[in-house]
């Protein structure tokens, strides 16, 4: 039977789930959205019903979230409870309904990318697993991967350069492509912790989209057939994180002059509720 | 992130507790009035009144898209705006701030609804435990005859209609109060809230809650401007 990885919400019948939930992760820009528009027709030929979703779509906050985020004003905890009442929703009128009716649930980000946000805003790990305990367990997560060197060029002949994808409420400087690669590089080795702890598979996304697509479409077609699953990569171990005398972790940034970020002492108080 | 009674600050927090009806939040406006006569800078602060959320949780509400778990979450959100940008800087500026609700009615209402006791707790872990907390408690008869009068019928979540336990509002209300009081009680001895006997005069209630505060605000700083 599905499981949460915590309480079980009131209502919530975890019996005769009996469709897929498949996790697509990773840092903004890698690509993510571009293989589930191949995905779900790929799915689809197969005959397998797919509904697709992703972070801030649901009918309740989706446009609240958008809303608030435009005026940057939202505080670290106030943004992480606010995707967790987004994710509630859809977890409630579309990925658990589409489950129970058999459907393959395609998700673009899940609670994991919120973790690591909010991780480096200075919510603490326990609050925030916590406040997500909720979150049925997938059957798989696919993390598409991608150094900072190869993210770069990718963002910069997309989109450009976004306020909050350069973690610009952090301040971590005062140019946006500096921000842009302190912020990636240390979401990305908050990743890598989630990667190993909750099993991610993952996938080299510097490879083109067609080799993406094919590895992803292999992972997928393992689990549809419900054979046991051999890890596509291994993860390599990431660093030990710093401990803080109280034993909470340090948001390492990488950051040049001291100061800047949420990590160093005297500034936190005015960033986050400490 | 500091936790529940971590925190230090040199502003008071007063909340007031209670089930609709119980007179609380009249309370509470006469002990803003009397503090801020008394010259302290005193701020009020209510339940569901972030402007980023308000609006959110008033649709939801409206269109009954709210399950106990996004009634939960978005009050916890509304909630957290008001900690992160309101209360928690107003008390670090000293100030005397009043909240009418606050996480104990989060802790009544979700538990009621099904929601991990544990689990919501653990939600509203950051918020900064109060001075006082003063729960007024009033039989819910009493609760019932006030709330009677001078208005006509109750809302859907209000009245716990999606809990399904009456299809009468009003026997729902009752129902779903009557359960609310049981968590308050037993977060009595939980959180060393201060129970004040809501059945008593207005007055005598009100004379009772200003010994209280101002035993607590010996040494909080009068916050004046010039006029």
């Amino acid at each position: 039977m599905r499981e949460a990885y915590g309480v079980v919400l009131p209502g919530m019948n975890l019996a005769d789930l009996t469709g897929k939930l498949i996790v697509i992760e990773g840092t903004d820009g890698v690509g993510r959205s571009t293989q589930i528009d191949l995905l779900v027709p790929w799915l689809e030929q197969q005959g397998r019903a797919v509904v697709d979703t992703g972070l801030s779509r649901s009918a309740l906050a989706g446009k609240g979230i958008k809303q608030a985020k435009e005026g940057h004003t939202l505080g670290p905890l106030t943004l992480s409870l606010f995707y967790a009442t987004d994710f509630a929703d859809r977890l409630e009128t579309e990925i658990v309904p589409a489950l129970r009716a058999g459907f393959v649930v395609l998700t673009d980000r899940y609670i994991y990318s919120l973790m690591a946000r909010a991780m480096l805003r200075g919510i603490d790990t326990g609050w925030l697993r916590n406040a997500y305990s909720f979150a049925l367990k997938p059957d798989v997560v696919f993390y598409l991967r991608i150094g900072v060197d190869d993210l770069i060029p990718r963002v910069v002949f997309s989109r450009g350069f976004d306020y909050w994808e350069s973690g610009m409420d952090l301040h971590p400087s005062e140019d946006m492509y500096e921000s842009f690669r302190k912020y990636q590089t240390a979401l990305l080795a908050r990743f890598d912790e989630l990667a190993q702890e909750y099993r991610f598979e993952v996938i080299d996304a510097s490879a083109g989209v067609e080799t993406v697509f094919r590895q992803l479409r292999q992972g997928i077609a393992g689990v549809l057939s419900g054979e046991p699953r051999e890890p596509l990569f291994a993860v390599e171990s990431p660093k030990a994180p710093a401990e803080e005398p109280g034993g909470r972790k340090v948001v390492e940034m990488p950051v040049a002059s001291k100061g800047a970020v949420g990590a160093t002492e005297p500034k936190k108080e005015e960033k986050v509720v400490s | 992130m500091k936790r529940y009674s971590e925190h230090r600050f040199p502003g008071k927090l007063f909340v007031v507790e209670g089930i609709d009806g119980s007179g609380k939040s009249t309370q509470l406006m006469l002990l803003h009035q009397w503090l801020k006569a008394e010259g302290y800078g005193v701020v009020f602060s209510e339940w569901n009144s972030s402007p980023l959320v308000r609006d959110i949780t008033k649709r939801g509400k409206k269109k009954q898209m709210l399950s106990p778990a996004t009634f939960s979450l978005i009050h916890a959100t509304d909630f957290a705006d008001r900690m992160e940008r309101n209360i928690i800087p107003l008390l670090k500026a000293g100030a005397v701030v009043l909240c009418d609700r606050y996480i104990y009615t989060a802790f009544a209402r979700d538990v009621v609804r099904g929601m991990d006791p544990k689990w919501v707790r653990e939600l509203y872990s950051y918020a900064v435990k109060p001075t006082v907390m003063f729960y007024f408690r009033v039989p819910l008869e009493v609760a019932m005859k006030r709330l009677m009068n001078g208005r006509n019928g109750f809302k859907y979540y209000e009245a716990g209609m999606d809990l399904e336990l009456s299809e009468d509002p009003e026997e729902s209300f009752q129902m779903f109060q009557g359960r609310i009081i049981e968590e308050y009680d037993k977060m009595v001895p939980e959180f060393e809230l201060t129970v004040v006997d809501a059945t008593l005069p207005i007055e005598v209630e009100q004379a009772q809650m200003r010994q209280v505060v101002k035993s607590k605000l010996a040494q909080a700083k009068r916050l004046r401007v010039a006029p």
